[in-house]
């Protein structure tokens, strides 16, 4: 068989078959109709001349036999062109027989795509700004790199402005885990979720070897604007559950060779983004083993999330209704605050753990979050963490 | 009870001839004429014809390889089949049950013997010059479906020193709906089929993982999320990639991964590569259609969304989401397929940086002897795009 492949003509179709096929083949109605006929034929003889075959004799044996079969195979055949009929399954008596079959070719159906190489997607991250981290300190040292980056989404088409945080020799180090941290306030200078504050502290605790150096990514969770709460895929509309599960960790596997998940990827939820720490860490396409968030029961998305009207889609938006009905994901919980909600951690089983900390207050709260979540990348997927 | 293995054939074959032989020796016996006997006569006639026609239907089945149990058949398992879904995982993700020699001699379908697996060890022993087909059950890590009577073929080159080190490409293929992943096997005659194009030089060595498109059978679950139900679509695209990559020496990049399915598995095949170029970079769908159909025994495929159906729309993705970096061969039939123009249709909307390719053939029907004959040229497509 030629399997050259070669530009398809535009607007014209090569090798039209017979339509003459459809009525006389194995699949017509002409042919089910005359077997039915012949069935019903053959019934009313074989009833009608019942009597005459009841003498002795071979001769009127085999005629039974003759008239049984021949009664049987036309009503066989009938059944047989009618499921025909219904599955298509043969279209022609070749096609039945496996006879006369001229060979098919492989046609490229847009100009220029005839060649063989593989289809390759661009890295979807584009460099807004960049800058040093300096690590305080009597003398200051350099503690990476921090990027102000558009990710463009190759399956959800969403655009999101974010910032990365690369450390020291990120170019030289073999792929690297990767730390997404969700919250409001990633564009937000001042706070204790902003990117800057978060970057140094990634640094200073990199510097410190409390935890592994590991590539850390800042979004907002309104991604796609506000019908994205809570990153979830919204039917039909904006995608930020695949941004977030798909475009976001094969951009930094593409762009900044982050490790392939899930193993080595961990997600923070900051303030306004506990839910999707979750919520992606608990997915089954989940691309997350680590995630930590303050602690709650999350039993729906954030703010107007549930304003699709699917029952079914919606139930399962609820965390509780996740840990009851799905399997227990492979991923270790944090619940970064005070009083861990009972419902959620009762619902908890193995191979998942949920861990609950009482961080200290104030601008330092972060570094303890990162501890346990640096911790938590180098073990073994499901071995370290405790409670549950 | 198997309905594919062939007891239930015999017992119906020789019902039906038992049947023809009695009603030829008590023909006599009804030959009085009285209406009585007429009726008599039509009765005897008529269930020698159901016994026939049931042997006919028994054979059918037996050679399209749509449903293995009486339960598949008739639907009684699925209520058990979805609760199942739920069964906490363990730490095996794969199980290798059986190891055969690829060939024309059709694969010993037991379901029934699944449940004593043995863990898997892939022996680089006597792999002969044809690979080795290994029966696997594919257990979800994150959904918990169990893939059912799976087959991993495994090429010759995977035993042979020069590729100790080599990762090979993976082509996770489907079976329509309703099908046996075995019929890939004896029915496609995939793995004899990758054998011997392979010795031939005409496609590269590469792994091929053949499984039911519906986990769940006989649930028709279409490869979807099903919303507070089974979760199909992560199953396939993403637990059994992950079980695959865990257990043998195969690529992690979405440049050696591709799908192939025939009718449903052909719908699959479009769908998981463009919902995850992440994980697929090409597909090959045999017959296949592009629009989100309803599956049967599935009430709330789309969990009343019609936005969520229409996201599981390859058309519809082409229209409104950004076009997926894949490439798609697309097959059908000039005569003989109601697929065609949804094929062509589908066709028409691929741009880039997805690109599409059409194999048609003159004619042939919705069958394996129209898939047999398209299958290596779209092998031989989907191996110049994986590597």
């Amino acid at each position: 068989m030629n399997t050259r492949d070669r530009d398809w003509p535009r607007g014209r179709w090569p090798g039209r078959g017979r339509e003459g096929e459809r009525r006389v083949g194995p699949r017509g109605m002409p042919l089910l109709v005359l077997l039915a006929v012949l069935a019903g034929a053959l019934l009313a003889g074989t009833l009608w001349l019942w009597p005459v075959l009841a003498r002795r004799g071979v001769g009127f044996v085999a005629l039974r036999i003759a008239l049984l079969v021949a009664l049987q195979a036309s009503v066989i055949g009938a059944v047989f062109v009618w499921v025909n009929r219904v599955n298509e399954f043969y279209v022609s008596w070749s096609d039945l027989l496996g006879t006369n079959h001229p060979a098919a070719q492989v046609a490229a159906v847009a100009p220029g795509a005839a060649h063989d190489a593989a289809v390759s997607a661009g890295p979807g991250v584009q460099t807004l700004a960049s800058r040093q981290v300096v690590l305080p300190g009597a003398r200051p040292r350099p503690g990476g790199r921090l990027e102000k980056v558009r990710f463009d989404g190759t399956v959800s088409g969403i655009a999101a402005t974010g910032y990365v945080y690369l450390p020291p020799r990120h170019s030289t180090a073999s792929r690297l885990p990767v730390i997404v941290v969700i919250s409001g306030q990633a564009g937000n200078g001042a706070a204790s979720y902003g990117a800057a504050r978060v970057a140094a502290a990634a640094a200073a605790q990199i510097a410190a070897r409390r935890m592994p150096p590991a590539i850390v990514a800042m979004l907002p969770p309104a991604v796609a604007g506000r019908a994205s709460w809570g990153c979830l895929d919204s039917p039909a509309g904006p995608q930020a559950g695949t941004f977030f599960s798909q475009d976001l960790p094969l951009a930094l596997v593409r762009a900044y060779r982050a490790v392939p998940g899930p193993s080595g990827w961990a997600v923070l939820g900051g303030p306004g983004g506990g839910y999707c720490a979750l919520q992606l860490a608990t997915a089954p396409s989940g691309q997350f083993r680590v995630a930590a968030a303050a602690p709650g029961t999350y039993t729906a998305p954030p703010g107007a999330g549930g304003t699709v009207a699917a029952p079914g889609l919606r139930r399962q938006d609820s965390m509780l209704w996740r840990l009851q009905h799905w399997p227990p994901p492979p991923v270790q919980v944090l619940f970064t605050g005070a009083g861990g909600p009972r419902r959620f951690v009762a619902l908890v089983r193995p191979p998942m753990t949920v861990t609950t900390a009482r961080p200290a207050a104030g601008p330092a709260s972060l570094a303890p979050v990162l501890d346990w979540i640096g911790h938590a990348l180098a073990a073994a997927p499901g071995a370290a963490g405790s409670g549950g | 009870m198997s309905l594919t293995s062939g007891t239930p054939l015999a017992v119906a074959i020789l019902a039906a001839a038992g049947s023809l032989a009695a009603i030829v020796w008590a023909w006599p016996r009804l030959a009085r004429p009285r209406p009585g006997y007429l009726a008599a006569r039509l009765a005897v006639i008529a269930v020698s014809q159901l016994l026939v026609t049931a042997a006919f239907l028994i054979w059918l089945n037996s050679y399209f390889s749509f449903y293995a149990t009486w339960g598949q058949l008739t639907g009684a398992s699925a209520g058990t089949a979805v609760a199942a879904q739920a069964a906490p995982g363990t730490a095996a993700h794969l199980v290798v049950i059986d190891r055969s020699q690829p060939g024309p001699a059709p694969v010993q379908r037991r379901a029934e013997a699944l449940g004593a697996g043995t863990e898997v060890v892939p022996r680089p022993a006597a792999p002969g010059t044809a690979g080795r087909l290994l029966q696997v059950v594919i257990k979800g890590e994150r959904t918990g479906l169990s893939s059912g009577p799976g087959y991993v073929y495994l090429p010759p080159q995977y035993f042979q020193r020069a590729y100790a080190r080599a990762r090979f490409p993976v082509v996770l293929t489907l079976t329509g709906y309703p099908g046996q992943a075995a019929s890939i096997v004896d029915r496609l005659a995939l793995p004899a089929t990758v054998a011997r194009l392979i010795a031939a030089g005409r496609i590269r060595p590469a792994v091929f993982v053949m499984l039911n498109v519906s986990p769940l059978f006989p649930l028709d679950t279409e490869c979807t999320d099903v919303p507070g139900g089974p979760q199909v679509e992560s199953f396939l695209a993403q637990d059994v990639p992950r079980a695959i990559e865990q257990t043998f020496r195969v690529t992690a990049s979405p440049a050696g991964w591709g799908t192939l399915g025939y009718s449903t598995g052909g719908y699959c095949a479009a769908k998981l590569a463009m919902m995850y170029p992440d994980r697929f970079s090409a597909a090959v769908s045999m017959a296949g259609y592009y629009q989100a159909i309803p599956g049967q025994y599935v009430p709330h495929l789309w969990g009343g969304s019609k936005g969520y159906r229409l996201e599981n729309s390859p058309d519809w993705r082409l229209r409104h989401l950004p076009a997926p970096p894949v490439s798609v061969l697309a097959t059908s039939s000039w005569v003989g397929e109601k697929t065609l123009p949804g094929t062509l249709a589908f066709l028409r909307e691929i741009h880039p940086p997805m690109r599409g390719y059409s194999l048609i053939i003159r004619q042939g029907g919705h069958n394996f002897r129209t898939w047999d004959r398209e299958l290596p040229p779209g092998l031989v497509w989907l191996s110049r795009r994986l590597s």
